[in-house]
C-alpha cells in the first residue's frame, strides 16, 4: 500500500537532504586533494535490498544513480548494529568497478530490523599494485591493479578490525591519505545513519519503509512514461575506441536499443571480446549494471529533466551482454582503465537514443580526451613535482535546441579545470596556449561545441607527461540528422618543428628539456544539415573566431567578404551543398573519413562473422585470435576481402588449424 | 539633525527605517519600488517620512542606501558594452570558466553566455610569469590595434585580463595608462585593481561584472545625490556594501563591485544587530521574500564571509557576507504533475503579478495563498496598506490543486505548505552540512514578509528549539545598513611558503596593506575616528587546491612568530574539516586586511515590563497540522516586554504574520522581540 503522495514528496525532500548531507560531510572531511579536486566519490542511501534511493545532486560523481549494492550486501552474513563493511574488488559482486574505488556500506537498524544501508565510495589515489596510482592501460590482470578487499566487515559492532586495516594500509603507497579519506567515508555513513533515524522519528518506521520503496516506484513510473514517448523500434548504433591497447586495433561497441512500449532492452551483442589490457568494463552481465546505465540515465534525464534521479528509473531497462566481452569480462581480466571505455559506452548509448529521439537528443559528444599529469623537477629547488594539470575536454554535440556547449559539456560536464596561474605557480612548466580550437566543432544546423587545446613547455630532463584516457584521434564524434562529425583529438610533441612527433593516443611520454606538448580534444558533432544553419549564426561564429571564413564557405556555404555576408554568393553555395547531400545515400549519422574507411575494411558483416567465430573459442583465446585475424585482414589486398565476411571465416579456419589446442573446434562450412 | 535613515530597495518594496537618535525609537515605512525609474521610490519615501512621522529631510543626519541597480543590470543583461583585452593565446578565460557545467547530468547543459562575447575579446602580446618577472614586454602595437578594433565595435569600457597580474600588475597598469592617453574618457578596468587574486577566471569574472555595471551604478548614484540634495537632505549618503559595511556614495561610484550583494548582506547585518541585542549567540537568519529565501549563519553576533557569490549567473570573488539563496518564497507557485506529485517552486509569481490573494493579476496558487486558505493571513493590513488579502481569490487559485490531489481546499493548501517547508528543510540542511554546523544549537531568526510565517514549521523540521522574531521583520535590511560600520577589504597575493625565510615578505605585505587601508579610511572616506585593522591570511597545506582564511594577530608578524600563524591555521583546518596535519608545509596564498571605521551604534529603546499572559485580540479558525483549530489572534503591537503566550496562535502585524504551532511557548524581551521556544 503506497503512502500518500504529499507525504512521499516531503519524504523525498528529507531523503535528498540526507544524501546531500552525507556528501558534504565526506567532501568536507576528506584528506586527499584528489577527492576535493575531482569529486570522484559518492554517497547515498539504499533500501534493505541494496538499491540506491537517494543520491546527492550537488556534489560527487555522476555515474552512480541507481547503484545496486545487493550483491555485496548479500556476501556478508549476520549484520549487527555498529557494523561497517567495505570492498574494492571488482570481481566480488560487481558493485565496485575498479580497485581504487573503496566502497563502504553500513546497515541502519531500527530496533532489530535493517531499514536501510548508508553507502558510498571514494576513488583512492593509489591502492598499490604494479604502477603508482594503480591504473595503467598496459595491465592485463586484476592482480596487478593493487590490493583487493572482498566484502568484509571493517567494523564489527563498532570495533575496528585492526588486522584488516593493517593489511590494507601495508599494501598501498600513501597509507595516511587512504586512512584519512576512509575516516571521511565513515563520517559520511554515520551522518546517513543519523539522518535516517531522524526520518523514522519524523515519519514513523512504516511510512519510511514503504516510502523508500515508493520513491523507487515513482522513478520507475516516470522512466516508463519517458520510454513510452519514444516510438517502438530497434535502434542500432556502433561506436569504437581507437585502440584496444598501446598501438592496438579498434574496439567495437555495439548496441541495439529495443524500445517496446514503456520498456527497453539494451542489447550489447556484437561488442568486442574482452581485451588483453585494462580497458574492460566489469559488469558481471547484470541486467542493470551501473556502468551500463550511465548513458541511459543521462539520456532519459535529457529527454525529461523532471524525472527523479534514483534507482527506480533503471527498472524498465534490461541489458544483454555476452560473457567474455569487453563489457562483461571474465576474471581475472584487468579493468582499471574502464573509465576510457565507459566514456565511449556513454556515447554509444547516447547515439542509440539519438536515433530513437532525434529531436530530443544531441549529436556525438567530444567527451574527455585525457587527464593530463606532469612529473618533472623544479630547477630552483631540485624537488620532484607530480601534478595533475588539467582534464582535456571536447565540446558537446549540437541538438534541435541549439549549439553544443563549447569547451566541455555532455558526458564530461562534471570535469573542472585548474587555472593556468595556479599550474604555473606550482609546476615548473610554461603554458603557451589554453583555449578553444576554432573549426573543431562539427558543422550543422546546430554546431557542435569546440574542443579545448593546451600547449605547454617543460624545462627539466626526465620529465614525464601522462595523459590518461586518450582516444578519438582516429574516429571522431558522429554527426546526426545530417550534421557533420567533429574534429579528431590530437597529441603532439614539438609541433610545427622539424622534430615533431605525433603521439596519437599515447598515454605516457618521456620528455627532454625544452620539449613542447600540444594536445587538442575532440570537437562535438553537428546536428542537422549545415546549409540550413541561419547565416546570421554562422556570421556570429565567424566574428567570434569560432568558425573561420574558409570553413564558413566550405561547410556552411556562407560566403563572407570583407567581414560581411555575401548573400547572393551564399545562396548559391548553400544550394550546391544541399544538392551534393541529396546525391549521397541518406544516413541518420555521419562519421569522419577514417571511420568510413575502417568500416569499408571491417563491414558489419565481417564483424558479424568475427563475433560468430570467436564465440566458438574459450574466452581466454578470443582476444588472441581476434588480433591474429586483424593482422591478416590488414595485410590482405582489399580485393580479397568479401562483403559477407567470408574471408574472416577463412582466416579463422586457418588459425584454429595451426593451434593443436583449438583443433577440436569445427567451424560451420561455408 | 536627529534622525538616521536607512533605505533598502527590493523587488516589491523599498524599505525605510528611521531611527531617532535622541530616543532610539525606530520608525518603519514601505513604499512600492519603482524599478523602471530607480530612485523615485527613495524620494517618495522621504516625502512619506515627513508626512507620516514629521521627519523633515533637513532632520536626516545620516543616510544609508542599498540599491539593486547593479545586480539588476547583470540579471537583465543591461550593462554597458565591454571589450576585454587578454594575454594572447589565453583569450577564452570567460568562455571556458572552470569547465564544469551547471547541471552535469544533462547532456544539453551549458554555461551562461559570457558578458563579453568572444568577438569582443582581443589578445595582447605580453606575458608575465608566475614569479612576477616579465617574459614578454607589453607590445604597444598590439594594444593599439586591439583598441582600434574595440572602438570600431563601440566599446563603452575595456577590461584587462593579463596572466599573473595579481603578482605583477605592471602590464595592466601600463596598458591602462596608454589607453587613457589614446582614448581619454573610455573606462578601463584592470583585473589587478578590481580584486587582485590568483586564478584568472575568478579575477576576470569579478572585473567583468564590475566593469559591466560601473557606468550604470555611477550614473544612478549621481542622480540620487542630486535628488537628495534637491529634497533638502544635506548629509552625504552612504552606500551599503556586500561585506556588511558602508562607504560614501562618492566612493561607490568607482567601487560598485563592492555593493552588488549589499541587500542580502545588510539583512544579515540587521539580523546580527538584533541577535546581539536579544543575546542569542547562535542564529540562523532566514529572510523569506517573494521569490526566494536567504539564509545565513550568525555566531556571537558575527556573520560568516565568503567569496565566489553569484551575481545573477556570474561569480564574483570579493569578500561578501555569506548568504545562501533558496528558491522558495511567498510567491513560489504550486503545481501537481501528471503523476500526482505536488511541487512548490522554483517558479515564482514574484512581485508581479504576485500571489493570487493580492488581487494584482496573479491567478496561480502560491505558498502565500496556501497560508491564506488555511486561515492564517488576512487578519491585518499587509505591506503598509500597499496590498490587501483576498481570500476568495486564493481559494479559487487553490481549487485545481485540491482537485488534482483529491483533497478539500484547506487540506490541499496545507499540503502545499508541507511540501514547501520540506523543500526549505532540504536546502537548509545542505547548508548546515556544508558549513559543518549543528542546527540544534541554533535559533532561527525569521524576517522578511514570509519568514515569521514559515519559521516555526521549518525550525521544527530542523530540530531547532527556538525561533526569534524581531520587532520590525519587514525592514531588517534597512536597519542593517543603518547600523553598519565603514568597512573595506584589501588583498595581496603572495603565493609563498609560510616560513622564517619568507617572513620579511609577509611583514612587508601586511605593512603595505595596513598603509593602504588607513589611507582609504582617512582620505577616501574622510573618517576621523581610530581605524580598526583586522589581518588575515589565506593559507593551505602544500598541494591543496583551496585556502582557509585564517585570522592573524599582527603582533605575531612583528615578533616573527611563524609557529603561531601555522598553529592558527591548523586549528582552523581542524575546526572546519575535522583534522589537521601539523607536520605538513603551509603555504600562504594571499594576505588580507580589513579596515573598519566604527559608526555610532544606536541604542534601541527598551520597553517597560508588563509581565503576564497576553490577551487574544480575536479568535480565528485555521487548519494547523491537519486539524481545524480555533486559535488566538494577537496583535503584535499589543505584545510587549514580559508578556507570555502559548501556541497555537497567530500574531499579526502590518508587515508579516507569525504562526505559532502547538508546543511553543512565547515571550517578549525588553526590545519587543518575540522568543518562541518549543518544549522538549
Amino acid at each position: 500500500m503506497a503512502i500518500d503522495p504529499v507525504t512521499l514528496q516531503v519524504l523525498a525532500n528529507h531523503a535528498q537532504a540526507a544524501a546531500e548531507a552525507m556528501a558534504f560531510t565526506l567532501f568536507r572531511t576528506a584528506h586527499s586533494t584528489f577527492v576535493k579536486e575531482t569529486e570522484d566519490f559518492t554517497s547515498g542511501l539504499t533500501t534493505p535490498e541494496g538499491m540506491t534511493f537517494a543520491s546527492p545532486r550537488d556534489l560527487g560523481a555522476t555515474w552512480f544513480i541507481g547503484l545496486d549494492y545487493g550483491n555485496a550486501i548479500r556476501m556478508i552474513q549476520d549484520y549487527r548494529p555498529g557494523d561497517v563493511c567495505i570492498t574494492n574488488d571488482p570481481y566480488s559482486g560487481y558493485v565496485c568497478t575498479h580497485t581504487p574505488d573503496l566502497h563502504i556500506w553500513k546497515p541502519i537498524f531500527w530496533g532489530d530490523e535493517i531499514v536501510a544501508f548508508a553507502v558510498g565510495h571514494i576513488h583512492n589515489t593509489d591502492v598499490g599494485g604494479a604502477v603508482p596510482a594503480s591504473l595503467s592501460r598496459q595491465l592485463t590482470e586484476v592482480h596487478q591493479e593493487g590490493i583487493r578487499i572482498p566484502p568484509s566487515k571493517i567494523y564489527e559492532e563498532g570495533r575496528l578490525n585492526k588486522t584488516l586495516l593493517d593489511v590494507m594500509l601495508t599494501n598501498v603507497r600513501m597509507p595516511e591519505q587512504n586512512w584519512g579519506d576512509f575516516k571521511a567515508q565513515l563520517a559520511s555513513v554515520a551522518t546517513g545513519e543519523r539522518k535516517v533515524h531522524e526520518m523514522i522519528r519524523r515519519f514513523g518506521v512504516d511510512t519510511f519503509r514503504q516510502g523508500i520503496q515508493d520513491l523507487l516506484d515513482l522513478g520507475d513510473r516516470r522512466a516508463r512514461a519517458v520510454l513510452g514517448k519514444i516510438p517502438d523500434g530497434d535502434y542500432h548504433f556502433v561506436d569504437y575506441l581507437d585502440e584496444d591497447g598501446p598501438g592496438g586495433v579498434p574496439v567495437r561497441l555495439e548496441l541495439t536499443l529495443r524500445i517496446r512500449g514503456e520498456e527497453c532492452v539494451l542489447d550489447f551483442t556484437g561488442s568486442d571480446p574482452q581485451l588483453h589490457s585494462s580497458l574492460n568494463v566489469p559488469t558481471g552481465g547484470a541486467e542493470r549494471h551501473i556502468l551500463l546505465m550511465v548513458g541511459y540515465t543521462y539520456s532519459l534525464y535529457t529527454i525529461d529533466e523532471t524525472i527523479p534521479l534514483n534507482g527506480g528509473i533503471t527498472r524498465p531497462a534490461r541489458c544483454i551482454i555476452p560473457e567474455g566481452s569487453v563489457l562483461n569480462p571474465k576474471f581475472p581480466a584487468a579493468v582499471g582503465m574502464r573509465s576510457l571505455t565507459c566514456g565511449r559506452l556513454q556515447s554509444l548509448i547516447i547515439g542509440a537514443f539519438q536515433a530513437a529521439m532525434p529531436q530530443a537528443m544531441p549529436a556525438g559528444p567530444g567527451s574527455s580526451a585525457g587527464i593530463m599529469n606532469v612529473k618533472t623537477i623544479d630547477a630552483k629547488t631540485g624537488r620532484r613535482i607530480m601534478a595533475s594539470i588539467n582534464p582535456m575536454t571536447g565540446g558537446a554535440g549540437g541538438s534541435s535546441f541549439g549549439d553544443g556547449a563549447d569547451g566541455s559539456g555532455a558526458n564530461s560536464s562534471f570535469l573542472k579545470n585548474t587555472p593556468v596561474e595556479v599550474n604555473e605557480a606550482e609546476v615548473p612548466i610554461r603554458f603557451r596556449r589554453y583555449g578553444l580550437v576554432p573549426d573543431s566543432g562539427g558543422a550543422g544546423k546546430a554546431r557542435g561545441g569546440l574542443a579545448t587545446e593546451l600547449e605547454f613547455q617543460l624545462f627539466s630532463p626526465n620529465s614525464v607527461v601522462t595523459a590518461r584516457n586518450r582516444d578519438r584521434t582516429r574516429f571522431s564524434t558522429w554527426g546526426a540528422m545530417g550534421g557533420d562529425p567533429g574534429a579528431t583529438s590530437s597529441f603532439w610533441r614539438n609541433p610545427d618543428s622539424n622534430h615533431a612527433e605525433d603521439l596519437g593516443n599515447t598515454d605516457v611520454v618521456n620528455l627532454d628539456p625544452g620539449d613542447i606538448i600540444r594536445i587538442k580534444a575532440a570537437g562535438g558533432a553537428g546536428w542537422g544539415p549545415a546549409w540550413e544553419r541561419d547565416p546570421a549564426l554562422v556570421m556570429r561564429d565567424v566574428s567570434e573566431g569560432k568558425v573561420s571564413v574558409a570553413a564558413a564557405a566550405r561547410d556552411y556555404g556562407v560566403v563572407v567578404r570583407d567581414g560581411a555576408l555575401d548573400a547572393a554568393a551564399s545562396e548559391s553555395a548553400r544550394a550546391q551543398l544541399a544538392a551534393a547531400a541529396a546525391s549521397r545515400a541518406p544516413a541518420h549519422f555521419r562519421f569522419n573519413p577514417a571511420r568510413d574507411a575502417y568500416e569499408r575494411e571491417w563491414t558489419d558483416a565481417s564483424y558479424a562473422a568475427l563475433a560468430a567465430v570467436l564465440a566458438m573459442l574459450p574466452v581466454h583465446w578470443r582476444h588472441f585470435v581476434k588480433r591474429r585475424i586483424f593482422d591478416r585482414v590488414a595485410a590482405m589486398p582489399a580485393a580479397e576481402r568479401r562483403a559477407d565476411g567470408g574471408h574472416v571465416r577463412a582466416i579463422f579456419a586457418e588459425a584454429i588449424a595451426s593451434f593443436p589446442e583449438l583443433r577440436h573446434i569445427r567451424p560451420a562450412a561455408e | 539633525m536627529a534622525y538616521r535613515v536607512g533605505v533598502d530597495i527590493g523587488g516589491t518594496f523599498a524599505d525605510f527605517c528611521a531611527l531617532d537618535e535622541a530616543t532610539g525609537a525606530v520608525r518603519t515605512l514601505k513604499v512600492l519600488s519603482t524599478p523602471a525609474e530607480p530612485g523615485r521610490e527613495v524620494m517618495q519615501g522621504i516625502a512619506e517620512l515627513q508626512r507620516r512621522f514629521g521627519i523633515a529631510p533637513s532632520d536626516i543626519g545620516y543616510f544609508t542606501h542599498g540599491t539593486t541597480v547593479g545586480i539588476n543590470a547583470v540579471i537583465q543583461r543591461k550593462g554597458v558594452k565591454l571589450c576585454m583585452f587578454a594575454t594572447e593565446n589565453f583569450v577564452d578565460v570567460l568562455e571556458l570558466a572552470r569547465l564544469k557545467m551547471p547541471d552535469p547530468y544533462h547532456l544539453l547543459s551549458r554555461r551562461p553566455e559570457p558578458l563579453v562575447t568572444r568577438d569582443r575579446v582581443f589578445g595582447i602580446r605580453e606575458r608575465m610569469l608566475a614569479d612576477g618577472s616579465v617574459d614578454l614586454p607589453l607590445d604597444h602595437a598590439s594594444l593599439r590595434d586591439a583598441l582600434d578594433r574595440a572602438r570600431a565595435v563601440g566599446a563603452e569600457g575595456i577590461v584587462l585580463s593579463f596572466l599573473h597580474a595579481y603578482r605583477n600588475p605592471a602590464h595592466e597598469k601600463e596598458a591602462a595608462r596608454l589607453i587613457g592617453e589614446w582614448a581619454p574618457g573610455l573606462p578601463v578596468f584592470p583585473s589587478s585593481s578590481v580584486w587582485p587574486i590568483i586564478r584568472e577566471y575568478e579575477r576576470t569574472s569579478t572585473a567583468v561584472v564590475h566593469g559591466y555595471v560601473q557606468p550604470r551604478v555611477a550614473a544612478y548614484i549621481a542622480s540620487l545625490q542630486a535628488s537628495l540634495r534637491k529634497a533638502g537632505v544635506t548629509t552625504e549618503p552612504m552606500i551599503t556594501k556586500s561585506n556588511g559595511g558602508v562607504m560614501t556614495a562618492e566612493l561607490g561610484k568607482t567601487q560598485c563591485i563592492q555593493m552588488l550583494l549589499s541587500g542580502t548582506a545588510a539583512g544579515t547585518m540587521g539580523a546580527a544587530f538584533v541577535a546581539r541585542h536579544a543575546k542569542v549567540p547562535r542564529v540562523l537568519a532566514l529572510d523569506v521574500g517573494g521569490t526566494s529565501a536567504d539564509v545565513s549563519v550568525i555566531v556571537d553576533g558575527q556573520p560568516s564571509y565568503r567569496s565566489g557569490e553569484m551575481v545573477g549567473e556570474f561569480p564574483i570573488y570579493i569578500p561578501t557576507v555569506s548568504v545562501t539563496s533558496i528558491g522558495a518564497g511567498g510567491g513560489s507557485i504550486a503545481a501537481v504533475d501528471a503523476f500526482g506529485t505536488l511541487a512548490v517552486g522554483p517558479e515564482s509569481a514574484g512581485s508581479t503579478p504576485g500571489p493570487a490573494c493580492y488581487g494584482r493579476g496573479g491567478m496561480r496558487p502560491t505558498l502565500t495563498d496556501a497560508f491564506v486558505v488555511c486561515g492564517f493571513m488576512g487578519h491585518s493590513e499587509l505591506g503598509y496598506s500597499a496590498v490587501t488579502v483576498d481570500r476568495a481569490k486564493a481559494e479559487a487559485a487553490m481549487a485545481p490543486i485540491a482537485a488534482a490531489l483529491g483533497r478539500d481546499l484547506q487540506s490541499a493548501a496545507e499540503a502545499v505548505i508541507q511540501v514547501a517547508i520540506s523543500g526549505m528543510y532540504r536546502e537548509v540542511s545542505k547548508l548546515a552540512a556544508h558549513q559543518g554546523v549543528d542546527l540544534r544549537e541554533f535559533s532561527l531568526l525569521a524576517f522578511g514578509g514570509g519568514g515569521p510565517m514559515t519559521a516555526c514549521l521549518l525550525a521544527r523540521e530542523l530540530g531547532m528549539a527556538s525561533v526569534l522574531v524581531p520587532t520590525t521583520p519587514g525592514v531588517l535590511s534597512a536597519l542593517g545598513g543603518l547600523v553598519a560600520d565603514v568597512k573595506n577589504d584589501f588583498i595581496l597575493t603572495v603565493y609563498a611558503p609560510l616560513s622564517v625565510e619568507t617572513l620579511p615578505q609577509l611583514r612587508e605585505g601586511f605593512g603595505r596593506l595596513a598603509r593602504e587601508a588607513e589611507a582609504w579610511l582617512r582620505d577616501r572616506q574622510g573618517h576621523r575616528g581610530t581605524p580598526r585593522l583586522a589581518a588575515s591570511a589565506d593559507l593551505r597545506y602544500h598541494g591543496q587546491s583551496f585556502e582557509i582564511e585564517t585570522s592573524i594577530d599582527l603582533a605575531w608578524i612583528d615578533t616573527g612568530d611563524v609557529a603561531r600563524i601555522a598553529e592558527a591555521f591548523h586549528r582552523e583546518h581542524e575546526r572546519i574539516y575535522g583534522h589537521a596535519d601539523r607536520e605538513a608545509r603551509v603555504d600562504a596564498v594571499a594576505l588580507r586586511m580589513i579596515v573598519i571605521g566604527e559608526s555610532a551604534k544606536p541604542a534601541l529603546p527598551t520597553q517597560d515590563r508588563r509581565a503576564g499572559p497576553a490577551a487574544a485580540d480575536a479568535w480565528i479558525d485555521v487548519l494547523l497540522d491537519g486539524q481545524p483549530r480555533r486559535v488566538a489572534l494577537h496583535r503584535r503591537a499589543d505584545l510587549v516586554h514580559g508578556m507570555t503566550f502559548d501556541g497555537p496562535c497567530v500574531i499579526a502585524q502590518d508587515d508579516t504574520t507569525t504562526i505559532v504551532p502547538d508546543g511553543y511557548a512565547g515571550s517578549v524581551d525588553a526590545f519587543g522581540n518575540l522568543h518562541l521556544t518549543r518544549g522538549s
